[in-house]
Formats: structure tokens, sequence, C-alpha cells
């Protein structure tokens, strides 16, 4: 069932030259190599400007946050390491379809492991990061045990309960997280402004695309894109339908460990209150609108939602503030205007930002520009299985 | 109430009740069963009407704690700010709850009619947060006090136990509505006509009945019934939040309406309170409290994971 069924949903990808990063499928390819028509290549001009894009972008991510003060590069670290939560529950949510609420039980179990080894045991940070990674990595395998029995909406039932409970059970755990009072975490050594902590961020972003990119071309990630599709004419092709998704679970939480123990550094604090049911359900919003299996989009959705409040300081004070009007304040920006853009995108535009951004990721690799590449059956929200 | 008398799920349902009353009664814990009995029945309206848009619609609707948490601020700002009598405010609360359903079924569930079942669940939360960011924009994130509508503490007790007049009108008028329920589903055709959508919406709909107005219905109803849920538990809630109603009862409701299987409507009512006995059991019992962090959460959880595992039909639904 599509959600495009009224308009363009159910055309095939027959005009695609290139697959897509993200597409896999044997029938795509097969469809696409019997109708490929001469491949255009752009003139020496046209690669020019598509270099000179990539670069802009590439500087202003690299150099924009150097011309900022601390305040706004924590922000934009914030930004960064949304990112990783969000590629790590697009890993469920788009790669296996199962849908995860509690995700912020993930995130804060990786922030609070890595506070912990750092603070009370006094371990380097990378040990800190480690330890969260695995810690991360071994619950979600416990949760993917549960998945595979309980699926559907009854399994984002579970997750939403795991999630409350790790927030008022888990992490008031005195010994372990701090109670109420919560955890210093020292930025790393070397690491310690917040412009170099924003670049360590950044190459760990850097490095989960990259795993993630070579971890869904390989026999594993073509299994996912089976399973998703129809678990059970997977298995009936001899791939073992277990093994993938615990596989997938456990890379979503070693993500989702790797993201919290960067943002509790972040913040040199973690308190329990941060993971509540809210951040869950932003990072699941951010995930959506950011487009489910299209890594850019993911990216682009999440560290929008990272930078909401810096666009909402910088937007009242210059001068938007109308005494009188009860304004919307910058801690609350993500989760009024998070919902109201889910609700936009799942009703309107089920292939989320990843969809809008697809004629300028198809230009920048060499395609020519078309908006009519927006209508893209490959990415849309409602694959995920009920 | 024959019907609900009948049903099958209600006798297993009533014999567990017994049984966990005998039990707590014998180890000391009438205190956490008399609460826990009244606090699961407000579990209990929730769940019903988790059950009731399931049932119409195919929906989990996680914005089901909003419906309420909106009656009890509209309750709030009308009576104990601007001093309208309690009975108006209270009728003008339920509509705000019922229109704020009704919207959602419009604007959200409609439009998204041929998805996905997990979907339109993920819609519903986006409904649920932005109601919540919407009260903590306009309302702030600070506790307010509603009055109870009665004050005496020490009018009558249970088993030795102190009850407050409001906890009774609580416990009260949730038996009244569950009776009042179980008529409009057995002797009207209004209710009928909703048992007979959430069974055969393709019949339903060829004996001349409007699925799509009686859709709208349910979730109306389903609105009024989380807003009497909210308004009756926020005085013996102590104070009330914004995300009152999803933060305290949207999780025990599901577990609810998850023991009746989903399905059975009495089923998620004594589910409910089967729910709100353990959670209350698990929040005042020494062995749980004392070594749990947490205990109500992580009863919850583990009750719904176990029944979810064990027995995914439900522990007081009919095996399909």
């Amino acid at each position: 069932m599509s959600l495009d069924a009224r308009g363009s949903g159910g055309v095939p990808q027959v005009e695609s030259v290139e697959a897509p990063p993200v597409v896999e499928g044997a029938v795509a390819e097969a469809i696409a190599v019997e109708h490929t028509p001469a491949p255009f290549r752009p003139s020496m001009a046209g690669w020019f400007v598509r270099g000179a894009v990539m670069a802009a972008i590439a500087a202003i991510v690299l150099l924009l946050p150097a011309t900022k003060g601390a305040v706004d590069v924590h922000i934009y670290t914030q930004a960064v390491i949304f990112a990783i939560i969000g590629l790590s529950l697009n890993v469920l949510l788009g790669y296996t379809g199962q849908i995860s609420l509690g995700h912020q039980a993930f995130v804060g179990i990786g922030a609070f492991t890595s506070a912990y080894m750092v603070t009370v045991h006094r371990q380097p940070f990378i040990a800190g990061v480690g330890m969260a990674m695995i810690i991360g990595g071994l619950q979600a395998l416990v949760l993917g045990a549960v998945s595979l029995r309980i699926t559907g909406l009854y399994f984002a039932l579970i997750t939403l309960a795991y999630g409350t409970m790790a927030e008022e059970s888990l992490f008031n755990i005195q010994s372990l997280t701090g109670g109420s009072a919560g955890q210093p975490a020292p930025k790393p050594a070397g690491f310690t402004t917040d412009l170099r902590y924003y670049y360590l961020c950044l190459a760990f972003l850097a490095a989960v695309v990259w795993v993630d990119w070579r971890l869904m071309r390989t026999k594993g990630g073509r299994a996912l894109s089976a399973i998703r599709e129809n678990p059970r004419v997977a298995a009936t092709f001899g791939t073992d339908v277990k093994v993938y998704t615990l596989l997938a679970f456990v890379v979503a939480g070693v993500f989702a460990g790797l993201g919290g123990a960067l943002l509790a550094h972040n913040d040199t604090f973690v308190v329990r209150d941060l993971f509540n049911f809210q951040l869950a359900l932003v990072f699941v919003i951010m995930t959506v609108v950011g487009g489910l299996r299209n890594r850019a989009g993911v990216v682009i959705g999440s560290a929008f939602f990272g930078l909401v409040t810096l666009f909402f300081e910088k937007l009242f004070t210059n001068g938007l503030d109308i005494p009188g009007i009860k304004l919307l304040p910058k801690e609350y920006a993500a989760i009024v205007i998070g919902p109201m853009l889910l609700l936009f995108t799942l009703t309107r535009h089920p292939g989320g930002m990843g969809q809008q951004i697809r004629p300028l990721q198809r230009w920048l690799r060499g395609g020519r520009f078309s908006f009519k590449d927006t209508h893209d059956d490959e990415v849309r929200v409602s694959d995920v299985r009920a | 109430m024959p019907n609900i008398l009948a049903s099958r799920s209600a006798r297993i349902g009533t014999a567990i009740a017994v049984a966990m009353s005998a039990v707590m009664i014998a180890a000391g814990q009438k205190q956490a069963l008399v609460i826990g009995v009244i606090t699961g029945a407000g579990y209990g309206l929730v769940a019903l009407g988790l059950v009731l848009i399931y049932k119409s619609s195919g929906v989990f609707n996680f914005a089901q704690g909003e419906f309420g948490t909106v009656a009890v601020f509209a309750l709030f700002a009308l009576h104990d700010q601007m001093g309208v009598p309690l009975v108006p405010a209270m009728l003008l609360s339920l509509g705000a709850s019922a229109l704020m359903a009704l919207a959602t079924e419009r604007l959200i569930i409609r439009p998204l009619f041929n998805a996905p079942r997990v979907t339109l669940l993920v819609a519903t939360a986006g409904v649920a947060l932005l109601a919540i960011s919407l009260e903590l924009w306009l309302g702030e994130a600070r506790a307010r006090y509603l009055q109870p509508a009665l004050g005496r503490l020490d009018r009558l007790s249970i088993f030795d136990v102190q009850v407050s007049d409001q906890r009774l009108l609580v416990l009260a008028a949730l038996l009244l509505l569950a009776v009042l329920l179980g008529l409009f589903f057995s002797r009207t055709t209004l209710g009928l006509a909703i048992l007979g959508v959430s069974q055969e919406p393709v019949a339903t709909e060829l004996m001349g009945i409007s699925v799509k107005r009686l859709s709208s219905f349910i979730w109306a109803l389903t609105g009024v019934l989380a807003g009497i849920a909210g308004m009756l538990t926020a005085p013996v809630a102590g104070g009330f939040t914004p995300g009152f109603l999803t933060s305290t009862a949207l999780i025990p409701g599901f577990a609810a309406a998850v023991l009746g299987g989903m399905t059975s409507l009495p089923g998620a009512f004594v589910g409910g309170v089967v729910v709100g006995v353990a959670q209350s059991l698990a929040v005042s019992a020494p062995i749980f409290y004392e070594n749990i962090p947490g205990p109500g959460a992580v009863m919850v959880f583990v009750l719904l994971l176990v029944v979810l595992a064990l027995r995914p039909q439900g522990l007081l639904g009919k095996s399909s």
C-alpha cells in the first residue's frame, strides 16, 4: 500500500540512469539496465560548477563553525551528533522496518556508559566511547530478540514502554548514573575546545556514514532490503531473517551508543531528564522528515532538528520579538515545529527531505538537473512493516 | 449490564482481580489494593478509548492521553481561573477534548486512511507531541493544581484504608460510566452499529450505515472518555503538567488494552484495574521499591512484555 496511491505512486523508476545510493534490489536494476538511454555526461564547465558547489558545501560544514562563538559551535556539534542518531534510527526504521519509540534509551545508555567509564573509572575518552558502543549494541541485541517475536504496532508499544522504563528506572541507578544529580562527562584531552570537539564529532559522523554505506552494500545489507520487502519470501530464498534482523539491531545500537557518548561529552554533563519521551519522538520525527533510507536526507533532517534552537534564537534576537504576543521559546522550538513537519511529511511528501534534495544529489553526481526526480518510490515512510 | 457479565473475558478478569485482591490483603498491601483499583479504573477508561479506536480505525492512538490532558487544561482555565461553575466548565472541557479528537480524525487519520498502520501510529504520536509542546509553549512547564470537586478525606474507609471523597467520586463515576457504556453497546442502535463497524466495516456499510460518520463519532466519544479520565484523576494525582495524561496513563492504558487482547471492551476495563493494582503494588511493596528504582514503570514494561510474548491475544482475549 502506498501513500501516494492517488498521485504519482506506483511508477517504477524506469528513467533512472544510475541507481541512487541506497537503492538496492535486482528487479529495479534489471529494469534500469533494459531501458538505459545514452548516458548523460556533463561538460568540463558542468563538472567545474558541480565541483564548486561541493566545495562550497564542504566549506560551510568545515569552516563556518570556526567563525562562530563557543555557544553556537556547541549547537553545531549537537546537530552533527543528531545526524549520527538519525542514521542509527534509520537502520531500524528504514532498513528493517521496525519502529523504535524508545530510542532515547538507546542514546541515553550510551551517554551514561561513557560518562560512567570516564568519570568513575578514570578511563580515557576512547574507552568510554568504545564501551558505550558495546553496551549500546548489547541492549539493542536483547530488544532485537524481542522484535523477532513481537512485531509491528506491538513492538512499537514495547519500545515505548522500554524507553519509559529506562528513563524512570535504569537512569535512576545512583551508582551508575549519579541519579537525579547526573554524571559529569569531560571532553577528551586534545579536544577540550568546542571547535576541536566539533571536528572530532564530524569525523565520527563521516565514519558512521561510511560504515552504513559499506554495510548496506554487503550481503547483509541486501538481505535486509529483501527482509523488509517481504520476510517470508526472503526466508524462502534462504535468507536468515533472524540473524540479519539481529545484526541490524546491533548496528543501530552501536551507532546510538556512539551518538549518546558524544552527546554526553558535548554537554560535559549527563542528566537523566534529557532522555524523555519527547526526545524519542523528536528522533523518530527527524528521521522520518529526513527521509527513510536516504542517508543524505536523514543527515540533513537530523541536523536541522539539532539546529532548530539556534535558528530560533537568531530569529528572535534580530527583531521578530513582537511584544504582547507569547513567542515560541527556543527550547520548545523542535517539539513544536517537529510534529507539524512530520504530519506534513506523512500526508504530503512521504519521501521527506531526501525526496526534495534528490534532483540536487543526481546533479552533483553528474546527472541532469530535473525536478521530475522528486517522486521516488524508493524512499517512503509507508514501507515500515505493520 | 448483562453482556458484560456474560463475557468470558470479564469472568476471567474478575477471577484474576479477586485472586490478586486476596493475595494482597493477605500480604498486608490493602493500601496498594484500594489505590490501585481506583487508579486502574482510570487506566481502564483510557484503554477503553484505545480499544474503540483500534477496532474502528485499526490505529494505535498515541494521542489518546493528550485528548484527556486538553480537557484538564480547559477545566483549569475555565473553572479555577475564570470562575465558570464546575458543571458547565466540565461540559465545555469535554467538548474541547471531543473537538481535538474530531480534528485529529479529520486532518490526520482520514488523509492517511490507506497508509500502513505504523505510519498512522507515528502520525498520532506526532499529534501527541504537538499537543504537549503547545501546552508547554502556552502554559509553561510547571505543575498546576486542580481543586478536587469533593474535599473531605475522612468520610469513608475501605478495608481500614482512608479513601478521600474525590477518589470515591472517581470510582463511582467510572463504574457508572462502565455500566452506561455496557448499555450503550448492547441496547442502542448507535452502539450496535459501532460494534458492527469494528467487526465488519464493509457489511456495515452495506446495511446503510455511514462508516465515516460513525468513525467521527467514535473518535469524539474516545475524546470524551479520555477527558473524563483526565478530569477525574488530575485532582487525585496531585498536580498536572503538560502531557499529564500521556505520561501517567498512556502506557498503562495500552498495557490494559493489550491484556484485553486489544479487542474486548470489558477486557480493557478489567485490564486497567489489573495494571493499576500491579503498578500500585510495585510502588508500595518494600521488596520492589527498595531494590528497583522506578518500580511502577518496570512493572508495566514487564507485564506488557510477558503478556505479548506469551499470550499475544491478551490475557483476557479469545485466541483467534
